[in-house]
C-alpha cells in the first residue's frame, strides 16, 4: 500500500497485468499505443506524433475544418438555450464531441501540446486531466455559487431572475436571465468531467 | 416548576463539548484528564441538583426539524432526574477512579472522550421529551459502549465483545425505532395530528391505547419497544453481550454496564409503563404477560449463571443482569407495589453494583487475577475494601436492613399480591421470584467470602489501591449505608417522584419500613435467606452442575455465535459469486436484481396496467420505431465491433428522430449529441477490444437472452405503468404558462421563468436543484473513474 503513494517510482508490472486482464488478445500493441500517447518526444525539435500512421489525411483535414464549427455551434447552444433548443447539457455534449474527435484523430499529446500548449512532464503524465478537474470543480462552485447569491438578496437557494437592460447600443433591450450563471456552471462541469473520463480511460 | 433551558441544555451538552475537547486537554495535561473529565461530570451533577432543588418540571423544547415535526425536546420529571442524577453522580467517581485504574494505559484520550460522550448521551436518553431525540440518544450510548468495550481493540476478545453488544443493542434500537413510528402514527389517528412529542402521548395515553388496540398494533408495539428495552438491559435471552462488555477496562463496566447504560432498557420500560397501562387495568394484560415474565425468567436464569460464573466481573455482570430483570418484573407487574419496587432499586441496584464494580477492579489490579477460584482472604491486604465489598453484597443478598432488601421486599409484595389476586398459574411469579432470590444470595455471598477465609498461596503481593481508587467506592459503600438507614428520606426526596413517572394517574408517596409483623412476603425473604445459608456450602457443587448443564443449545451464545457464523460463511460464500471483477457478473448482478425488485413492487402494490387501445402513432413514427426494433437485431447479427457500433448508433438516431416527429425537439437535440459521442468514444477503444470472445456457452447465453427480455420486459412495464399517471394538469400549465414572459413587467422579473424554452426554463429555474444534483453526480462520476484508473496504475489495489 505504501508503495507509489508519494509518487515515487510507478511498479512496472501493474500497468501490464491490466492490459492482460483488460485488452486481451493484442497487449502488445495496446500497451506500445499507451506509451506513445504518453510520450513526450525528443526533448529538442517538434515531438514525434504516434498518429501519423494511424488515420487518413482526408479524415485530419475534415477534423480541422469541423472542429471549429462543432465549437461554435456548443457556445450558440448553450447561449441561446433559454428561448430556442439547446442549454448547458447538450452544449457541454457538443464540446466534449469536438474535443474527442481531436484526440481520436490527432491523439492526446497534439491537444496537450500543440493546440493547448501544455507541457507534459513524465511525472504527471496527463497534465490536461488535472485542468479537467479544475474546469468541473470550478463549474460546481459557479452553479452552486448561483444558488447561494439569491440567498444574500434574501430569496429562496437557486431563485432565479430575469432582467431587462434598456437601451444599449446595438442590442437595445436586452433580457439576461441569471439562469445563464448556473447554465455555465452545468456547461463547465459537465465537459469537464466527460474530459476527465475520456482523457484517463483514454489514455490507458 | 418549569425546568430552566440553559441548566437542561448544560446537562446534555456540556459532556458532548469536553468529549471533543478532551484531545487537546490530554496534550496538555496529560493522564490529569481524568480530573477534568471528573469535573464536568461534577458540574452535570451540579446543574442536575439545581434542577431538582427547584423542583423542575416540564418541557424545554427546541425546533429541530419542524416539517416534520420532530422537535428537540428535553422532559425533566422523577424519573429523569433519578437516571440523571446516576448518570452524573457515578460518573464523578468513576472518572476520577480512572485517574487510578487507567494509569499507564493505551489511548487514554480516546477513552476520556468516550465516557464523556457517553454520559452525555445518556443524559439525553434520560431527558429526551421527543422520541427522535430519545432514539438517537439511545443509539449514542450503544455507540460510546462500543468504543469503550473494545478499547483494548487489538485483542481479539475486546474486538468480539464490542462488535457482540453493537450487534445487539443497536439492532434492538431500531426495531425499537419502529415501535416509535407505529405510535407516531397511532398517536396521529388517535390525536389528529401525529406528535413525536413524549409528554404529549403520555398526556392521551387512553386514546392512544384505545386505538392500538382497535388497530391491533398493540401487542406489535410493545414488543417492539419491548425488544428495545430487553437488548439494552440485558434480558433473557439478550444477555449474552453483558458478560462479554467486561472486557472493556473495568471502570467502563461499573458506569456503563451495571449503573447507567443498561439502565436505559429499564428507564425505556419505566417511561412507557403510564402509556400502555391503564389506570384500572387487568391484573394480567399484555403489558404484565411480557415484562412481568421478561422480568422473571431473566432475574432468575442470569441469577443462576452468575453462580456459574468464574471470573468476578462476569459474576456482576449476570448479576447485573438478574438485578435489571428485577426491576423489569417489577415495572410489569400492575399494581402500586411493583411501581415502587422498580423505582426504588434502580437507585439501589446502581449504589451497591457500582461499589462492587469498583471493589472488583481494586482486586483485579491489585491482586492482578480475576479468577473466583484463585481468591480469597484478601481482606488481610484490603481491609478497608473489605468492609465495602460486604456492605455492598450483602446489599445485593437482599438482606436486612440494608436497602436492597426493602426493593426486594417490594417485589415480593408486588408478586404475592397478583398471585393471591388471580390464583392459579399467578402463584409461579412468587416461587420464581424466590427462587432468582435464592441464587442471588448465593453468589453474593460467594462474592463477600473472597476477601474471608485462608489467603491462598501467591497472593501476598496484593497491595493496597491508591487513594483514587478507594475513596469513588468508598462513597457508594456510604450511599448504601445511608440508604439502608434512612429508605424513606430517599423514597420522599427522589424515588417518590420516579414512582409517580412510572404510574399511571395519580401517585401517594409511599415508605417502607423493616417487618414487624409475619407477613406472606416476610415469609418469602425469610425462606430466601434461609434456604440460600443452607446451599452456600453446596456451592462448589451447584457450580459445576450448572457449568455442566450449559453446554451446546441451552447456552443463548451458541445462538448468537451461529448466526453470525452463518451470516460470515454466508457472505464468504455470496461474495466470489456476486463479485467475480468481471463487469459482465456485476452487471448480470445489478440488473437482475434491479428487474426482480422493481417487478414484484409492482406485483406487491397491485399496480394495474393501462389498458391497450390501439396504436395512435402517425405512420412516419411507426416506420422510424420499425427501423430503430429491426436494427436492434441486427446488432446481435454483427459479424464485427464495427458493424456492431455502426448498427447501434442506428438504434439510438431513429429514437432521435422519434423525438423530433413526437415535437421534442430539446430531448432529440440531446440524443443526438449524447449519441454521436457515445459513437465515437466506441471507436475510440474499439481496437482495444479483443476481437474474437470465444465459442458461445448455449447455456450462458440462454441465460443472458433470460435476463435481457426481463430487464427489457421491466423497462418497458416500468415506462407504461409511469407515463400512464398523467402529471397533474394544473402543474403543466403552471409551467407552460410560467415559463414565458408576463405581458408586462418591470425590469426585473423573479418569479417568471422569461425564457421561449420550457424545458431548460425547467431545468435551470423550476427545478434547478435537481440539477444541481445531477451535475454533482457526473463531477462524482468523473473523480471516481480518476481515482480507480490511477489508483490502479499505481499499483494501490494490490
Amino acid at each position: 500500500m505504501t508503495d507509489g503513494v508519494d509518487g515515487g517510482p510507478v511498479d512496472e508490472r501493474d500497468p501490464v497485468d491490466g492490459h492482460e486482464r483488460t485488452d486481451g488478445g493484442e497487449p502488445v500493441e495496446a500497451a506500445h499505443e499507451a506509451e506513445g500517447a504518453a510520450d513526450p518526444g525528443p526533448a529538442s525539435g517538434r515531438p514525434h506524433h504516434p498518429y501519423d500512421h494511424r488515420t487518413t489525411p482526408i479524415s485530419r483535414t475534415v477534423t480541422r475544418i469541423v472542429v471549429p464549427i462543432i465549437l461554435v455551434t456548443a457556445i450558440s447552444l448553450l447561449l441561446q438555450g433559454h428561448n430556442l433548443p439547446g442549454g448547458g447539457f447538450i452544449g457541454a455534449v457538443l464540446t466534449v464531441t469536438a474535443f474527442v474527435l481531436v484526440y481520436v484523430m490527432f491523439g492526446l499529446a497534439y491537444l496537450q501540446e500543440d493546440v493547448l500548449g501544455l507541457s507534459a512532464s513524465p511525472e504527471e503524465d496527463h497534465g490536461l486531466v488535472s485542468g479537467y478537474r479544475w474546469l468541473f470543480a470550478a463549474g460546481l462552485a459557479l452553479a452552486t455559487a448561483g444558488g447561494i447569491a439569491p440567498i444574500l438578496l434574501g430569496h429562496p437557494f437557486l431563485t432565479q431572475a430575469v432582467i431587462f437592460l434598456e437601451a444599449l447600443p446595438l442590442y437595445g433591450e436586452l433580457e439576461v436571465a441569471s439562469a445563464l450563471v448556473f447554465d455555465l456552471g452545468v456547461y463547465f462541469t459537465v465537459v469537464g468531467s466527460l474530459l476527465t473520463i475520456v482523457g484517463e480511460v483514454g489514455s490507458e | 416548576m418549569q425546568p430552566t433551558s440553559e441548566a437542561v441544555l448544560g446537562v446534555v451538552f456540556l459532556p458532548f463539548l469536553a468529549a471533543a475537547l478532551t484531545p487537546l486537554i490530554y496534550r496538555i495535561l496529560g493522564e490529569r484528564t481524568a480530573y477534568v473529565a471528573a469535573g464536568v461530570a461534577l458540574a452535570c451533577l451540579g446543574l442536575v441538583t439545581s434542577l431538582w432543588l427547584d423542583g423542575a418540571h416540564g418541557v424545554v423544547a427546541y425546533e429541530w426539524i419542524p416539517s416534520l415535526g420532530v422537535s428537540l425536546s428535553f422532559y425533566v420529571d422523577g424519573l429523569a432526574l433519578l437516571i440523571s442524577f446516576l448518570a452524573s453522580g457515578v460518573g464523578v467517581l468513576i472518572l476520577t477512579y480512572s485517574r487510578g485504574y487507567m494509569h499507564g494505559e493505551p489511548a487514554q484520550p480516546k477513552y476520556y472522550a468516550a465516557l464523556l460522550a457517553f454520559m452525555g448521551s445518556m443524559l439525553g436518553v434520560a431527558l429526551a421529551g421527543d422520541l427522535i431525540a430519545l432514539f438517537v440518544f439511545w443509539e449514542l450510548t450503544s455507540l460510546s459502549s462500543f468504543v469503550l468495550i473494545g478499547h483494548y481493540s487489538d485483542e481479539v476478545a475486546s474486538q468480539y465483545a464490542a462488535r457482540k453488544s453493537m450487534l445487539i443493542t443497536v439492532s434492538g434500537g431500531l426495531f425499537m425505532l419502529v415501535g416509535f413510528l407505529l405510535l407516531v402514527w397511532m398517536s396521529g389517528q388517535a390525536l389528529g395530528e401525529p406528535t413525536y412529542s413524549l409528554t404529549a402521548m403520555l398526556a392521551e395515553s387512553e386514546a392512544i391505547r384505545a386505538g392500538l388496540r382497535e388497530t391491533g398494533l398493540l401487542v406489535p408495539v410493545l414488543l417492539l419497544v419491548g425488544l428495545g428495552a430487553a437488548t439494552k438491559s440485558a434480558q433473557v435471552p439478550f444477555h449474552v453481550w453483558l458478560p462479554n462488555a467486561m472486557e472493556a477496562p473495568t471502570p467502563v463496566s461499573a458506569f456503563l454496564h451495571s449503573a447507567t447504560m443498561v439502565k436505559a432498557g429499564v428507564y425505556l420500560v419505566g417511561r412507557f409503563r403510564p402509556l400502555f397501562l391503564a389506570e384500572n387495568a387487568p391484573v394480567f394484560g399484555e403489558w404484565t404477560l411480557l415484562f412481568a415474565v421478561l422480568g422473571l425468567v431473566t432475574m432468575t436464569v442470569a441469577a443462576v449463571l452468575a453462580v456459574g460464573a468464574t471470573d468476578i466481573k462476569e459474576l456482576l455482570a449476570y448479576s447485573t443482569a438478574s438485578h435489571l430483570g428485577l426491576i423489569v418484573a417489577a415495572f410489569g407487574l400492575a399494581n402500586e407495589y411493583g411501581a415502587e419496587a422498580g423505582a426504588f432499586h434502580i437507585l439501589n441496584h446502581a449504589s451497591f453494583k457500582a461499589a462492587l464494580f469498583l471493589v472488583a477492579g481494586i482486586v483485579a489490579h491489585e491482586a492482578g487475577t480475576r479468577k473466583i477460584d484463585a481468591l480469597s482472604g484478601l481482606r488481610n491486604h484490603l481491609p478497608i475494601t473489605a468492609v465495602i465489598a460486604t456492605v455492598a453484597s450483602l446489599s445485593m443478598a437482599g438482606v436486612p436492613p440494608f436497602n436492597g432488601f426493602y426493593s426486594k421486599e417490594l417485589l415480593f409484595e408486588a408478586t404475592y399480591e397478583v398471585a393471591a389476586h388471580s390464583g392459579g398459574l399467578a402463584w409461579l411469579l412468587p416461587i420464581v421470584a424466590v427462587l432468582g432470590s435464592v441464587f442471588t444470595f448465593l453468589y453474593s455471598i460467594k462474592f463477600a467470602s473472597l476477601f474471608f477465609g485462608d489467603e491462598p498461596e501467591g497472593l501476598d503481593h496484593v497491595h493496597r489501591p491508591p487513594l483514587v481508587m478507594l475513596v469513588p467506592p468508598a462513597i457508594l459503600g456510604a450511599l448504601v449505608l445511608a440508604i439502608s438507614a434512612v429508605p424513606n428520606l430517599f423514597i420522599g426526596a427522589l424515588v417518590g417522584d420516579v414512582y409517580a413517572s412510572v404510574l399511571p394517574g395519580d401517585a401517594h408517596s409511599f415508605a417502607v419500613h423493616l417487618p414487624t409483623s409475619l407477613t406472606p412476603y416476610v415469609l418469602m425473604s425469610a425462606i430466601t435467606i434461609l434456604v440460600g445459608a443452607g446451599l452456600f456450602p453446596f456451592y462448589d457443587r451447584l457450580h459445576a452442575a450448572i457449568n455442566a448443564a450449559l453446554r451446546g443449545p441451552a447456552r443463548a451464545n451458541w445462538w448468537y455465535d451461529g448466526a453470525v457464523e452463518g451470516a460470515t460463511e454466508l457472505g464468504d460464500w455470496a461474495t466470489p459469486r456476486v463479485q467475480t471483477g468481471h463487469l459482465r457478473t456485476y452487471a448480470t448482478w445489478a440488473m437482475g436484481a434491479t428487474s426482480v425488485l422493481a417487478l414484484g413492487g409492482y406485483l406487491a402494490a397491485g399496480v394495474a396496467l393501462p389498458t391497450f387501445s390501439g396504436v395512435g402513432l402517425s405512420l412516419a413514427i411507426v416506420l422510424v420505431l420499425l427501423v430503430a426494433v429491426i436494427s436492434g437485431f441486427a446488432v446481435s447479427r454483427a459479424p464485427s465491433h464495427v458493424a456492431g457500433v455502426l448498427t447501434l448508433s442506428i438504434l439510438g438516431f431513429m429514437a432521435a428522430i422519434f423525438y423530433i416527429l413526437a415535437s421534442a425537439p430539446d430531448l432529440a437535440l440531446t440524443q443526438l449529441v449524447v449519441e454521436t459521442l457515445v459513437l465515437v468514444i466506441f471507436l475510440l477503444v474499439l481496437d482495444q477490444l479483443p476481437a474474437f470472445y470465444g465459442e458461445i456457452d448455449r447455456l450462458r447465453a440462454s441465460r443472458d437472452a433470460l435476463l435481457s427480455l426481463v430487464v427489457g420486459a421491466t423497462v418497458f412495464v416500468t415506462v407504461l405503468v409511469s407515463t400512464a399517471a398523467n402529471p397533474d394538469q394544473a402543474l403543466r400549465e403552471f409551467l407552460s404558462v410560467r415559463a414565458g414572459l408576463p405581458a408586462e413587467h418591470g425590469p426585473v422579473i423573479l418569479d417568471w421563468g422569461g425564457g421561449g424554452n420550457v424545458v431548460n426554463v425547467i431545468l435551470v429555474d423550476f427545478r434547478a436543484f435537481d440539477t444541481l444534483g445531477e451535475i454533482s453526480v457526473v463531477a462524482m462520476a468523473a473523480l471516481a473513474i480518476l481515482t480507480m484508473v490511477r489508483m490502479r496504475t499505481r499499483g494501490e489495489m494490490q
